[in-house]
């Protein structure tokens, strides 16, 4: 019974200690361990394949530096099939830094595919306003961008000509990590348009997500770092996510360790009193 | 005066917006587009309010010695340092700008995000134990799904997945369509609220 007290009351550092090296160890050792595809991540791969060269692929990244060790991997492979498809990426972002993410992930993935800026792709910054911007966006885009986010007129460029509103978008992408995001989308943007929204959350998001699957109203979901691994998988990239994957299993496997080792305290004790 | 003219527009401008939504006639689409499209610079101009109201909140901490006051000056001089970088020294293009995005706010967030890990493995162990039966089932999802969206689940046993998606769409998807449509009815009932001019604590304390 001694030991069971002392585990009880196990100093919270040692916790944080198995946590670290739960994390380190994979990254020096890969297992690599096998990825499995799921129907969510496979539904957006898929569309992305069904679109036809040349359509217009909005990229909304709605998140920031907090979010991006599991949103950024999502946005680098998602981003390489639309430049392998040659889709035409027209990026924006509902959070401040978000558009910057996105811009670090152009400037690395673009040039890998001789893609030219404002005929490929076209960054037009931080756009805020959430949900009324979005609705005026899919009427009218020229209401609320004017400009790229260098502050050159969109007009000057070709792919900032062809958006017009949202029937020239065939697809958006939101790369989410909560308000303003991907629910602003599906009910601002896909009810009132009609336009298909797939998505990228954190994993922590990710089940709230489900019920707009299953509805239609989103084709697919890239549920954290495991979803973004997923479609590394799918386009044959195996970078970032890919390689955070046993970590992240090992971290798991450590958590549901620590959670039967707390329950047998709890029954230990029951059976104490 | 105060409380009612803030009334009317709120019962105007709102009303009109739903009608608007209704009727997709000329007139009407061309005025809500503009009210619409003063939305979004009201929202760009509270960048500005908020910056603001962070700068006289850390300033006030300053000056009262609050408790552990010596962040507010750090983070005035990385605000000011920001925003120089970001106005006057070549915005995105310039290379402080990014040099301090891509070296500072990116591995600084990333940092506070992934203390969770640490936080949450300490929290599962004194935690998450099965005191009740809706506690067990909890725990029992929680393990499932922590395993399962994970690639040592499919290497210990390839059903795994397919179990975590089971639980996601049945379970999951149910709970959360329950709570979505009650969240939306009150949603409802407190816009009406609003509008009829019922609910008025968004305006503040001040009398007439």
């Amino acid at each position: 019974m001694k030991f069971i007290d002392r585990l009880e009351h196990l100093d919270r550092r040692i916790i944080f200690l198995l946590v670290g090296i739960a994390v380190i160890i994979p990254m020096l050792i890969p297992l690599g361990l096998p990825v499995d595809i799921s129907k969510p991540v496979k539904d957006v791969y898929d569309k992305v394949e069904s679109l036809s060269e040349g359509s217009i692929v909005v990229v909304s990244a709605d998140y920031d530096p907090g979010s991006e060790a599991e949103l950024y991997p999502a946005t680098e492979a998602f981003l390489e099939h639309c430049f392998r498809r040659n889709l035409r990426v027209f990026m924006l972002g509902l959070w401040p830094a978000g558009s910057n993410l996105g811009n670090l992930a152009l400037e690395e993935i673009a040039p890998q595919y001789n893609k030219v800026y404002g005929l490929d792709y076209i960054n037009v910054g931080y756009r805020p306003g959430g949900p009324v911007m979005l609705v005026s966006l899919g009427r009218n885009v020229a209401d609320i961008v004017r400009t790229d986010y260098t502050g050159t007129p969109i007009d000057s460029f070709p792919l900032g000509r062809a958006v017009k509103s949202a029937r020239d978008i065939d697809l958006v992408m939101t790369l989410s990590a909560g308000d303003p995001g991907v629910l602003h989308w599906i009910i601002y943007f896909n009810a009132r348009y009609g336009t298909p929204i797939a998505c990228a959350t954190t994993a922590i998001m990710a089940p709230q997500q489900y019920p707009y699957i299953s509805s239609g109203q989103l084709i697919g979901l890239l549920g954290g770092l495991k979803g973004a691994a997923e479609y590394e998988t799918l386009v044959e990239r195996k970078a970032r996510a890919v390689g955070g994957m046993d970590s992240q299993s090992i971290v798991h496997v450590l958590l549901v360790i620590f959670i039967v080792i707390g329950n047998i305290i709890l029954f230990s004790q029951r059976r104490k009193k | 005066m105060k409380q009612t003219l803030p009334l009317f527009i709120v019962f105007g401008c709102g009303f009109f917006m739903i009608i608007a939504f209704f009727i997709p006639l000329g007139g009407f689409q061309d005025v809500s587009q503009t009210f619409e499209n003063w939305y979004t610079g009201v929202i760009a101009f509270f960048v500005f309010v908020g910056i603001l109201n962070l700068v006289r909140v850390n300033t006030e901490r300053i000056q009262k010695r609050t408790r552990d006051w010596q962040y507010s000056i750090i983070l005035l001089i990385f605000l000011g340092i920001m925003m120089v970088a970001g106005f006057f020294i070549g915005g995105r293009e310039g290379r402080l700008f990014l040099y301090l995005f891509d070296n500072f706010y990116i591995p600084l967030g990333a940092t506070m995000f992934s203390l969770l890990a640490f936080f949450v493995a300490s929290a599962a162990f004194r935690a998450f134990r099965a005191r009740t039966p809706e506690a067990t089932l909890l725990l029992i999802a929680a393990v499932i799904v922590m395993i399962g969206r994970v690639p040592v689940g499919y290497w210990i046993w390839h059903g795994f997945p397919s179990l975590v998606e089971w639980v996601m769409n049945v379970p999951n998807t149910a709970a959360k369509r329950g709570i979505l449509f009650g969240a939306d009815l009150g949603l409802i009932s407190m816009a009406l609220r609003v509008l009829l001019g019922i609910e008025r604590s968004y305006m503040g304390g001040g009398k007439e």
